[in-house]
């Protein structure tokens, strides 16, 4: 019970007045910047990040878990007033929120995305404060050669599990792996692909690569491609539900949440999945099979559940391992990291008062959004009245002034800008982001682990054989990689022999 | 029984037109050239290994830089057998019409103007001129509004960031009056 | 001869479009419905979206009135197109909506309307909403 003292001990730090007000402002900004019209949770949070460089790690977090949630939530509004979703994950609620507000159930349709979004994200929650202990212990567990392996397991599942190009995913996995790779190396202190630039010694700073990335990159591939029509809006009312609604809503709330925690929990999870089996399933399971496709209710809210559920289930592996699923948690990793702090199971340890604060904060925030954003969803939606010179404008000029008060250097921006022009060419090319970003922040903990792991041995290539768990892992990974020839070679000859 | 969902997501990534995307080989040149680099790079660090550090600071570039190489040439197998990526579509995204290099030009611009200037002038001053000038960039004509704001909003970021919490803002030639 | 009505979905919008129906019957010319927007927004509601159009179509043809409606998507402000459509050489009257200002909301946005007031060469009627 020693977790539950601890989480009650966060709780009491976080409604003191002034966090409070910090996760409050946390809420408001991560919801405002996530309603914006082409900024996702993880741009959101890369952009925020230097918002919070001047505070306390302790009040930093707090307004983190704000931001966190209140950036998932922005997304799914966007997705119901307008019919071009933002990410893969709100997709699904798009089909038939959209379709209910055309309808004239815009309000039904954000409440049940916001209830929805409350409830699974508190049991989500929950789930990460009851699963996270035992993960931690068994992290505890692990050798470098088990760290290593999970690490090539990120890799390979990020890169061969989302996308639809597995050559793509390698091209990004590895130049982030490079990127990854410039600096002092840790072991012998050798520079490695600094070209001679002092400043490079010390490394690319993984907030200037996710800001160039996600949020310069961004920036400049919409630049090129402006859309001039303005979109049709559906006018919103104030988010209410009748008992009807109610009725409809509870179930596929909690299969949504069961969908999505465990996927956000697994590498390369992520929420995409869990949204189109939980709209799978409901589509199924409704009574009302006639509304399915013309704005069934039970449509937005098992999908919008799954997928903040699924953001709660990313939290597990990043807190306790330090393994980031998707590219919000990368982010969110990379926070710490500018805090000089390392997730994984000494997390637990070392800053225990910060961890519980942050999952403390998680509930409150969670709470406070859903008493923000039934009255404000009209509010919310005057946002994407904003033209779009602003916009753009305003993610360029806070990309670089967060990129700049990293290191207070002018090299960064020149940095950043590098990396918005590769964030371009990877949108132009259809190369997938999110394995470059777990490249740079995976690919030197993993060459440490594995250069740790042979030292065990001597140089011997075993010592990357440690426990039990590494034979399992490299199991799964050969099972990944082998699966597309197993698919090709076996399963479609014997289909087409049966067929 | 799904079939709304997939329909959804093949108008998401239909591909743009035309064929082949010879471009993309120019992509797996840079693959090649960065792997290429990245040995160069690990050829001039010197091997140092010990008892506490087998495998030195070498191997991991050598093997980065091999698989580069590697990936560039699957990846130009992959493009001549007719693969492409679909370019990236989203909210305020208009695949349907070319690139619009000037613009994108003009925010270089900008951006390179705020990198060089930002130590000299300060960030008041820099942001100032790049808000205004990315503004500008991508369309809008209301010069004196645009300053308004630029400065408006330089001044706040300045105020709450650099002097409310400490962040690392250099004042530049104001020094001293702000 | 033709009458060139500014057009915005909104109380002020409709004002004028009546005021400019009421002119075209009156004068037996031509009325040209103008809709503008920059484009630059994701949203702006001063676009008149399809159903918008629609009614504007239907009232139009139901009162027999001899219409056409342009929509510019320029990327220039309202007063700007509606000042240049107004150079036409049959545009014999210009018909806009006004909306109430605040000083300080005319000091930062400007008033569309002076600048179309100031711009026009042909005569203009000015309407309010009816409250």
């Amino acid at each position: 019970m020693d977790n539950l003292n601890n989480l009650l001990q966060g709780f009491a730090d976080v409604v003191a007045p002034m966090n409070l007000l910090l996760a409050l402002i946390g809420v408001v900004i991560g919801t405002a910047v996530g309603v914006l019209p082409g900024i996702g949770p993880a741009m959101t949070v890369a952009l925020l990040l230097p918002v919070t460089y001047g505070m306390e790690p302790v009040q930093a977090f707090i307004m983190f878990a704000g931001i966190f949630y209140g950036g998932m939530y922005g997304g799914s509004t966007t997705s119901i007033l307008l019919n071009t979703p933002g990410e893969s994950s709100s997709v699904v609620t798009a089909i038939e929120g959209n379709k209910m507000a055309k309808a004239g159930r815009a309000a039904q349709a954000l409440a049940t995305a916001a209830i929805g979004s409350f409830v699974a994200g508190t049991i989500g929650t929950l789930l990460l404060v009851l699963v996270t202990p035992f993960v931690v212990d068994f992290a505890v567990s692990l050798g470098a050669p088990d760290y290593f392996a999970l690490m090539l397991l990120s890799f390979i599942a990020v890169t061969s599990v989302l996308g639809s190009s597995r050559i793509r995913g390698f091209v990004s996995l590895l130049l982030g792996l490079t990127i990854g790779l410039v600096g002092i190396d840790s072991v012998s202190g050798q520079q490695r692909l600094s070209l001679g630039i002092p400043q490079l010694a010390d490394g690319i700073d993984v907030v200037v690569v996710a800001v160039g990335i996600f949020a310069v990159g961004e920036a400049l591939w919409v630049a090129a491609h402006l859309r001039r029509k303005p979109a049709e809006v559906i006018p919103v009312g104030r988010p209410w539900m009748g008992r009807k609604d109610w009725k409809r809503s509870w179930k596929p709330w909690l299969r949504g949440t069961a969908f999505g925690f465990p996927f956000g929990a697994l590498p390369a999870g992520g929420a995409e999945i869990p949204t189109f089996l939980s709209y799978a399933t409901e589509k199924r399971l409704t009574k009302h099979p006639e509304e399915f496709g013309k704005g069934a209710i039970e449509g937005v809210a098992g999908p919008e559940a799954a997928n903040n559920a699924s953001a709660a289930g990313t939290l597990v592996p990043m807190l306790a391992i330090g393994l980031p699923t998707n590219a919000t948690a990368a982010v969110m990793l990379a926070a710490f990291q500018s805090y000089g702090i390392q997730p994984g199971p000494l997390l637990f340890d070392r800053e225990a008062s910060l961890v519980w604060v942050l999952i403390a904060s998680l509930f409150v925030g969670n709470l406070l959004l859903l008493l923000l954003n039934l009255p404000l969803a009209p509010a919310w939606a005057k946002l994407l009245q904003i033209p779009r010179p602003y916009l753009y404008a305003g993610i360029l000029f806070f990309a670089s002034m967060g990129a700049y008060a990293v290191n207070a250097q002018p090299l960064d921006l020149f940095l950043l800008l590098t990396l918005g022009l590769l964030g371009f060419a990877m949108r132009r090319f259809g190369l997938p982001v999110l394995p470059l970003i777990v490249g740079v922040i995976l690919g030197p903990r993993a060459e440490l682990q594995g250069r740790r792991s042979l030292q065990l041995s001597g140089g011997e290539l075993s010592g990357l054989l440690g426990g039990p768990v590494s034979y399992i892992v490299y199991t799964v990974v050969v099972l990944v990689l082998v699966w597309p020839l197993v698919r090709r070679f076996v399963v479609r000859p014997l289909r087409e022999r049966s067929a | 029984m799904s079939s709304e969902v997939n329909d959804r997501i093949a108008e998401d990534t239909r591909p743009s037109g035309e064929g082949g995307d010879r471009a993309q080989y120019a992509v797996c040149a840079f693959l090649a050239l960065l792997g290429t680099a990245v040995i160069v790079d690990a050829l001039g660090i010197p091997h140092i290994t010990s008892g506490t550090d087998p495998v030195g600071p070498r191997v991991v570039p050598m093997i980065l830089g091999v698989l580069l190489m590697v990936v560039a040439v699957a990846y130009a197998v992959d493009v001549a057998r007719g693969g492409r990526g679909e370019p990236e579509a989203g909210e305020d995204v208009d695949l349907s019409q070319g690139s619009d290099w000037r613009t994108v030009l003009l925010l270089i611009g900008a951006f390179v103007v705020n990198a060089v200037l930002i130590e000299r002038l300060g960030w008041v001053i820099s942001g100032t001129l790049l808000f205004w000038g990315t503004a500008f960039a991508l369309g809008n004509r209301h010069y004196v509004r645009n300053l308004l704001i630029a400065v408006t909003l330089s001044l706040v970021t300045f105020y709450a960031f650099a002097i409310g919490l400490g962040v690392n803002l250099p004042a530049g030639v104001l020094q001293g009056i702000l | 001869m033709t009458v060139l009505v500014g057009y915005v979905p909104s109380p002020e919008g409709e004002a004028a479009l009546r005021a400019g129906i009421d002119e075209a019957r009156l004068r037996d010319e031509k009325l040209l419905v103008v809709n503008t927007s920059r484009g630059d927004a994701l949203m702006d509601t001063r676009f008149a979206q399809e159903p918008d159009l629609a009614h504007v179509r239907e009232d139009l043809a139901a009162l027999g009135v001899d219409f056409e409606i342009r929509q510019v998507l320029g990327g220039r402000d309202a007063a700007e197109e509606i000042v240049d459509l107004a150079e036409l050489p049959d545009v014999s009257l210009v018909v806009i909506g006004l909306r109430r200002r605040s000083a300080v909301g005319k000091l930062i946005m400007g008033s569309a309307a002076q600048q179309i007031l100031m711009g026009v060469n042909c005569p203009i009627l000015a309407v309010k909403t009816a409250s």
